[in-house]
């Protein structure tokens, strides 16, 4: 694994000593040849975990995750260079090594085998983040949203870490490898109730779960593009994952302990599609849609089915994607009129129409049209939770049509009607917003002919 | 002053510490203490006006009523054990007396509220000494005596510091104040986990005491003592902002920078020991100190804070002359990787 985490980690000498002219070449160029090397990851050849030293592994759930996140830095860097563009040079620099710095905690969180080392990188992933949220976002609000950002998630891990560390001195060991055959059931008793809780809170505030999700539209809307992207394309994962990872150790706590949670996001999911229906602000809808998607990843991996974990892992991957394309989107509209209104960027299909290409294409995706990822990761989540319940089909369909509606809606303010008259001076789409485009979409269009890497370990 | 006098009052603040901290007859280490305190009273006034004499006079009432106790807690042990020399002490009394003492010369709730205002009262050179060098000789007591300490005292004491420390805080937009509140917080986390395993006591002092050495240093860089002067740091040494912002999350104990290990390792050692809910609050009260450490990079590294227009005449001024900045810098934010190391403390 050291093979991705030094190159990452030399990414940040690789800026400071680049020239002036050279930097965005250089590191998009070798965060580029970097995904390549994790590409090789995803050839799992059996059920177990690829371990590569006693620190560090992957397995087929970790290494889809492990390539969106080094494919995204390319793309990230690719997008934010535009709104850098006047900065100073040493401001440049110092924005790519926050990027540089967050893209190396993750790859380590995504590839931790021992526990507490999994929960210092996920904290350590805060502090780039939230560097990146309240230095460079744009309004007065960053301040706050940085804020609620770290408070919401601290709040939420610090028990975490006290878990952590009383069921270390249970089981002896917290290294992930080990555990997965250690696994005892948890004994019946009110503080295994809390410790189910101390471990579980901290990633339904990462995700976002309906209740504790504040933190996410203020966040997201905040940070610039680079942050965005990042936010939800894999820091929302990293809850997902940790959840993932952890509900092996907490039997049979959870089959009573996930009522309240599912009940949560099974309603939230519907409140958060239907608040997009309502949204002016077009980061604001991307940022609500994506909190509806993850209340399915809560759904699946709360129900705890093979089906599910397999639709978990797809929509977390298919999501990643359609979500930072959509981020990109608005972020290309907003670098001409300065404004995240939507109704002030309206009937764009016929000023840019390769750019109208890529917002169907994302649209299409985040409604989850077939035989797209995203579609496989919902349609199993749903089966999944038809079997646990058939009740659950009514709101899971729902919320289906209201995805439809807001992506939708979307897409039709912002590409079809006429368009405004103060928006005829745009500039035309750049070459590198079109080859952004193309690459979050390619890699989304080709797993649909083979889906079965993204489908996690229960395949 | 004069430098030779300077030279010999410091030597002998620095000798009364050592008195303290080397002896093993109890009457050699009151009089450490004594000769601890008499000296630093002109260091502390070492600015010659009136705010400054009453801090130095609320540090001498407080830190010689806790000597007093000191002395009545000695001579009780001496009645009950028959001896001078330092060992745990038996007698419950005795104990919960010296206890007392010592926590009124760290600085722990109840007897905190001397804390914030002689720091603000005093230079900031002064506040430095005061608020990491003062803090040793107490420390290495309450480490001697850990055995005996009654843990129901102790504990409430670290817990109510640390949420005074929290709480405290949150309202000063002075930075000697806001110095002096962390100085509580940490106090009570270095307490907390003083029965259980003193080293990570001793582990939580030295990150503390580089950390708030760090901080000091570059607050005298900037000759800034509030928070509003201190934002206008990017104007001149736009590096320094980050060196700020770094060694504040450190202090706040967020990973992966240094100021998390202590506060990691004593959740580890308290919950080793079958306690929960403890860490639990103590760990989630330090967010308090999280939040105004956080407000305090706002207005100086994260953004760039409005200024006057004449910010310029600014780099006219020579910059004061700090010694080893980037050592301690370092020291205070990068040392996590190094944890397995810990076993060099015992």
């Amino acid at each position: 694994m050291l093979k991705i985490i030094i190159p990452t980690i030399m990414l940040m000498p690789l800026t400071w000593l680049s020239k002036k002219n050279m930097i965005w070449i250089n590191t998009t160029t070798y965060s580029l040849l970097i995904s390549l090397i994790s590409l090789s990851l995803l050839n799992q050849p059996s059920n177990n975990s690829l371990n590569f030293s006693l620190m560090f592994f992957s397995d087929p759930l970790s290494a889809p995750l492990l390539v969106l996140t080094t494919w995204l830095l390319p793309l990230m860097l690719m997008a934010s260079q535009h709104h850098l563009s006047k900065e100073p040079l040493t401001r440049k620099k110092l924005y790519i090594t926050m990027l540089t710095m967050l893209q190396t905690f993750l790859i380590m969180t995504f590839t931790a085998t021992e526990l507490i080392s999994f929960y210092i990188l996920f904290e350590a992933t805060l502090v780039p983040t939230l560097i990146i949220i309240t230095r460079w976002g744009n309004q007065t609000e960053r301040l706050n949203a940085g804020l609620y950002f770290l408070f919401y998630t601290l709040m939420g891990s610090l028990p975490l870490l006290v878990a952590l560390i009383s069921i270390q001195n249970l089981t002896g060991s917290l290294n992930f490898l080990l555990i997965q055959y250690w696994n005892q059931a948890l004994p019946d008793s009110w503080s295994n109730i809390f410790l189910w809780l101390a471990c579980m809170m901290a990633f339904m505030v990462k995700m976002p779960l309906y209740g504790l999700h504040l933190w996410l539209p203020k966040a997201h809307v905040e940070a610039p593009i680079a942050g965005s992207m990042v936010l939800a394309a894999i820091l929302l994962k990293l809850g997902g994952y940790g959840m993932l990872r952890i509900t092996t150790m907490l039997n049979p706590q959870t089959s009573f302990m996930a009522y309240p949670f599912l009940m949560l996001s099974l309603w939230g999911m519907i409140m958060t599609s239907s608040i997009c229906l309502r949204q002016t602000d077009l980061k604001s809808l991307i940022a609500y849609s994506s909190v509806s998607h993850m209340a399915l990843v809560i759904v699946a991996v709360l129900i705890q089915t093979p089906w599910s974990y397999m639709g978990a892992t797809a929509l977390m991957i298919a999501h990643g994607l359609t979500s930072s394309m959509l981020f990109c989107l608005a972020n290309s509209n907003y670098e001409r009129t300065h404004s995240r209104t939507m109704i002030l960027a309206r009937g764009l299909q016929t000023l840019l129409p390769l750019m109208a290409a890529w917002w169907l294409l994302a649209s299409l995706t985040n409604l989850a049209l077939p035989p797209s990822i995203n579609l496989i990761g919902e349609l199993f989540v749903v089966m999944s939770s038809f079997s646990w319940s058939n009740i659950t089909i009514i709101l899971m369909g729902a919320n289906i049509t209201i995805t439809a509606l807001y992506s939708l809606y979307m897409l039709i303010t912002t590409q079809r009607g006429k368009y405004t008259h103060h928006i005829n001076s745009i500039k035309p789409s750049f070459t590198r917003e079109n080859a952004l485009m193309a690459l979050h979409m390619t890699p989304l269009l080709l797993l649909s002919l083979n889906p079965k890497i993204i489908l996690g370990f229960t395949y | 002053m004069n430098p030779l006098i300077f030279t010999t009052i410091l030597m002998t603040v620095l000798l009364g510490t050592m008195i303290v901290m080397m002896s093993s007859h109890w009457l050699m280490i009151w009089i450490g203490f004594e000769m601890n305190l008499l000296a630093i009273i002109p260091i502390l006034m070492k600015k010659y006006n009136p705010r400054t004499m009453e801090a130095s006079t609320k540090y001498f009432l407080t830190q010689a009523t806790a000597s007093m106790l000191l002395m009545m807690a000695i001579i009780i042990n001496l009645m009950h054990s028959g001896q001078w020399t330092i060992t745990k002490v038996f007698n419950p009394t005795a104990s919960i007396i010296m206890t007392s003492a010592l926590a009124m010369k760290l600085g722990l709730t109840p007897f905190h509220f001397w804390v914030p205002e002689v720091t603000q009262g005093i230079s900031l050179t002064s506040g430095l000494i005061l608020l990491t060098w003062q803090k040793l000789a107490p420390m290495s007591i309450l480490y001697q005596i850990s055995p005996s300490i009654n843990l129901n005292i102790l504990l409430t004491m670290a817990v109510l510091s640390i949420l005074v420390g929290g709480w405290g805080g949150l309202n000063q937009t002075q930075l000697r104040k806001i110095m002096a509140y962390s100085s509580i917080a940490h106090m009570g986390w270095m307490t907390a986990v003083l029965v259980y395993n003193p080293t990570l006591t001793m582990l939580n002092m030295l990150i503390y005491i580089m950390m708030t050495l760090t901080m000091f240093m570059l607050f005298i860089h900037s000759s800034s003592t509030t928070m509003l002067s201190l934002s206008h740091t990017w104007n001149k040494t736009p590096l320094t902002t980050t060196l700020i912002l770094i060694t504040l999350l450190s202090m706040g104990g967020l990973p992966p920078l240094s100021g998390f290990m202590p506060k990691w390792m004593i959740i580890q050692e308290l919950t080793k020991n079958s306690s929960i809910i403890l860490p639990t609050l103590m760990a989630i009260m330090a967010l308090l100190n999280l939040y105004f450490y956080m407000r305090l990079t706002y207005s100086t590294s994260l953004t760039m804070f409005p200024s006057t227009n004449n910010m310029k005449m600014k780099w006219q001024f020579e910059t004061k002359r700090i010694t080893l900045l980037p050592p301690l810098i370092v020291m205070s934010s990068l040392l996590l990787p190094l944890t397995p190391m810990l076993s060099i403390l015992d």
